[in-house]
């Protein structure tokens, strides 16, 4: 049960009823489940290790791996729970790119001489938080569905973050600020990673035990009848937005750091990998089943798979064909027992 | 124990009654479903609602549970007046509620389902918006353990039996006197339908000991259970509230008769010159499947109708839906022109000229953003409206507009989208796609004068006439059973899955409380 995102107790073998056989045999088929995820991972990471020996499997490239899973980590747990709705945030890069620029020109850069300091951090993620309440309330009060609201709050992000970059040089964040801070150490870990895992978990707690994280499998279970049972929908659809809106900015805040400039497409490329990610991790697009640490699982599959294939020496060139196959692959292969879920969105 | 002695004890009549409805009526278009309905439920009772489908009984326990807003009248809870915005406000007011279709979510585990409209109104369970899972599976444990379910509450609903399903159902009604502290009322919408015999007896019991708390209103098709379990019983006709007699003061058949209004005989019909020569259009042979229908057996020469009556769960909608290809059959035949089929599809079904019309039209008969003219020639787009793969628009708004005026459909623009039709209409348009196709042979009706006034019902039952006098055999699930008297030249009748009785209406003539019989 573990891996769907229920609640786990530790008792709850011992006191299952007896006389109920299919109980346990549900529990077990949960585990298989997501253990597919988990051995094509463990197969990956043995299959690159013997493809590059002495490259892969040393502790730089493992620290270089997870600071490349810190941004698409931190969206998915917005993208997550947006799915987990039935729903789905497209806005993810656009987000980024706003509140990532926000980031730079409020910080100290090469540009301006504004700089907030630290503070240039909330406003940043405010501005994702914003960007995340148009998105819900196109979706909920003027009922466009949240694949077009969000497509076309991905382009107003976008726009922002480029009218923010103007036409003036490209700002550089200053040296000695926050800069050097993602790529730093803490027990070992990226410091990006570190932050990542604290939001992934996180979000694992609001999937888990709030009202925000239950009413939102809820509402992707049945819309219908989560409403019938006095679920605020429409409150609970723009909250998973402000969110997701929240995480992006975040994601964008990072990503600006990592790039120690400003730039409109800092997050380029981070929705195919996340809405992947969620899909392989085994979230159903249908909404109502999967869960964040599911999706967790597909971020490292992914990354991995990403870092790996450089190492072997696939050409840049091939390298995104390659990528989009190897996802359908993934997909079909990780995702074999519970492809059901695997439907289209509305 | 007495139910007269029940209701007079002091607390009743110091208490004012635990729910009043004056005068309330709600109507969809030009149905009026609830038609000045006054009502009161006092504490300590065990009130029984019955009529027919589409009595309007649904339609009023909605309005108690907050799902629909009546029309007018006013609604009394414990002697203030009440408005149900939403679900939780019914809840807040001590109301639970047993679906008739489930309500639960599959994904989600059994404590939370029962939780749910608690969690949603601000309950203990949760902190801060936090939930307590150990406290929230206590809960959901104790209360199942009330029913006498052996279920786990962190078990997810989905992978639940349906009688479990059931009893959970009822274990979050049961909850709602924990909720709020006032004597609750707890509506139970034909809980017993699916259930067992023993798991009937549980529910028995639990009904008696929640009168001991507060009030029930209990709907069931079963009247010898609503006459074994209620204190009094109410009767709804047509909208209307059409008696309210205390239990030990009625019959069996004076409730047959009430609900049904009059006792109707079948006009013993001319007949129909049944050419036995004539080779039967559709032959159903031993057709079951397991948990639905068993060994169903029938033949229809051209231009007969056969009407099924049978309560909700009788098995006859999944044994139309089979006929039509539409849900699976395990065994036996079904055989149209003398042709048995193999591969049966809905697809194949539609090239062999049988048409269905569903009863849920919203999903299943119309495409609500197509025009209601594109929505008839769906189907059939008849030879002389097309040109090689393109549809001829202007004989196709001729085509469509003949049908508006041979079935008189509101508002006569054959170019409006299908969704700004009333129901009604909705139901003539999805009709007329399924009449106009030029090789009819099997009409399969799914409650067709369903939502529609009397003059619209008159209007469809004489193009079903025309279909059959054309030569297409009829199947038709009735909605009452005087529909069924009046249209059918056969009747089956059914119950639980199995055919109880069969009548040929040009030999024999069944009273209504003939068919009623068969089918409780």
């Amino acid at each position: 049960m573990t891996e769907t995102e229920n609640p786990v107790h530790p008792q709850a073998t011992a006191t299952r009823p007896a006389g109920r056989p299919g109980e346990g045999a549900t529990y077990r088929r949960l585990e298989l489940k997501s253990l597919g995820e988990l051995a094509a991972l463990v197969v990956l990471v043995a299959v690159f290790t013997a493809l590059n020996p002495g490259s892969f499997a040393t502790a730089v490239n493992l620290q270089t791996i997870l600071d490349q899973a810190a941004i698409p980590l931190i969206v998915g747990v917005g993208a997550t729970l947006v799915i987990l709705m039935g729903s789905i945030d497209l806005s993810v890069e656009g987000v980024m790119g706003a509140a990532g620029m926000t980031f730079v020109l409020l910080s100290a850069n090469s540009r301006d001489t504004v700089d907030l300091g630290l503070w240039a951090i909330p406003v940043a993620l405010a501005v994702g938080v914003a960007l995340g309440l148009l998105s819900g309330l196109v979706h909920t009060r003027l009922k466009v569905p949240s694949f077009i609201a969000t497509l076309g709050v991905w382009f107003v992000g976008l726009g922002t973050a480029t009218v923010l970059f103007g036409e003036a040089a490209i700002p550089f964040l200053a040296e000695g600020s926050l800069q050097s801070w993602p790529s730093g150490r803490t027990l070992g870990l990226p410091n990006s990673f570190v932050l990542a895992a604290v939001v992934v978990l996180l979000g694992v707690a609001v999937g888990r035990f709030t009202r925000l994280g239950r009413h939102a499998y809820a509402i992707g279970d049945d819309e219908e009848i989560a409403r019938d049972n006095g679920v605020r929908v429409d409150r609970y659809k723009l909250l998973v937005f402000l969110v997701a809106g929240g995480c992006s900015a975040l994601a964008g805040v990072l990503a600006s750091l990592q790039l120690g400039a400003g730039s409109a497409t800092v997050g380029i490329g981070t929705l195919f990998l996340t809405i992947a990610a969620v899909v392989i991790g085994g979230t159903s697009l249908g909404g109502g089943k999967g869960g964040i640490l599911r999706t967790a699982l597909g971020v490292l599959l992914l990354t991995v798979l990403n870092n790996g294939l450089i190492l072997s020496g696939v050409s840049p060139n091939i390298q995104s064909g390659v990528s989009g196959a190897v996802l359908i692959l993934a997909i079909v292969a990780a995702a074999w027992p519970h492809r059901s879920r695997l439907r289209i969105v509305k | 124990m007495n139910p007269s002695t029940t209701n007079r004890a002091p607390t009743a009549t110091l208490d004012p009654p635990t729910l009043r409805l004056s005068n309330v009526s709600k109507s969809f278009g030009a149905t009026r479903a609830v038609d000045g309905v006054s009502l009161e439920i006092p504490r300590h009772e065990v009130v029984g609602l019955v009529g027919e489908n589409g009595a309007g009984k649904s339609t009023l326990l909605k309005i108690l549970t907050g799902l629909h807003q009546p029309d007018s009248g006013v609604i009394e809870a414990h002697g203030t007046a009440v408005r149900f915005r939403r679900p939780q406000d019914a809840v807040a007011a001590g109301i639970g509620v047993v679906h008739q279709e489930q309500s639960l979510l599959p994904n989600l585990s059994v404590a939370e389902n029962i939780a749910m409209s608690a969690v949603a109104s601000k309950d203990q369970a949760t902190r801060f918006g936090f939930y307590r899972w150990r406290q929230l599976n206590r809960e959901a444990a104790e209360v199942l353990g009330r029913v006498g379910a052996d279920i786990d509450p962190r078990t997810k609903v989905g992978d639940l039996s349906f009688v479990d399903r059931q009893m959970v159902e009822i274990a979050r009604a049961l909850r709602v006197d924990e909720i709020v502290h006032v004597a609750p009322l707890v509506i139970l919408d034909e809980p017993t339908s699916v259930l067992e015999r023993d798991e009937t007896d549980v529910l028995e019991r639990e009904i008696r000991s929640l009168k001991k708390l507060g009030s029930v209103i209990f709907v069931s098709h079963r009247l010898d259970e609503v006459l074994r379990i209620c204190d009094r019983i109410v009767v709804m006709r047509h909208g209307r509230l059409v008696a309210d007699r205390r239990t030990d003061s009625v019959t069996e058949e004076e409730l047959f008769r009430l609900m049904i209004g009059k006792e109707s005989r079948a006009a013993g019909r001319p007949a129909t010159g049944r050419a036995e020569a004539a080779q039967p259009v559709l032959e159903v042979e031993g057709l079951g499947r397991a948990g639905h229908f068993t060994d169903v057996s029938f033949a229809l020469p051209p231009g007969h109708c056969l009407a099924i009556v049978g309560t909700l769960g009788s098995g006859r909608e999944e044994l139309v839906r089979a006929v039509y290809g539409a849900e699976p059959f395990d065994r036996g035949t079904v055989t149209i022109d003398g042709e048995p089929v193999r591969s049966w599809s809905v697809a194949a079904a539609v090239r062999k000229g049988v048409a269905y019309v569903p009863s849920e039209r919203k999903v299943e008969g119309m495409v609500g953003g197509l025009t209601a003219a594109e929505n008839m020639t769906l189907a059939h787009t008849p030879r002389h409206a097309r040109r090689g793969p393109f549809v001829n628009r202007r004989s196709r708004a001729r085509l469509a507009a003949e049908w508006f005026e041979r079935l008189d459909v509101r508002p006569n623009d054959p170019m409006l989208h299908l969704d700004r039709f009333s129901g009604g209409n909705q139901q003539k348009v999805v009709m007329a796609k399924w009449l106009m196709a030029e090789d009819l042979r099997v009409l399969i009706l799914d409650h067709p004068l369903r939502g529609l006034d009397p003059g619209a019902a008159e209007t469809v039952n004489a193009q079903i006439r025309a279909a059959a006098q054309a030569g297409a055999a009829v199947v038709l699930i009735a909605d009452t059973i005087e529909e069924a008297l009046a249209m059918g030249d056969d009747i089956l009748v059914m119950r639980d899955g199995e055919v109880t009785a069969r009548y040929d209406l040009s030999v024999d003539s069944p009273t209504s409380l003939d068919l009623l019989g068969r089918m409780v």
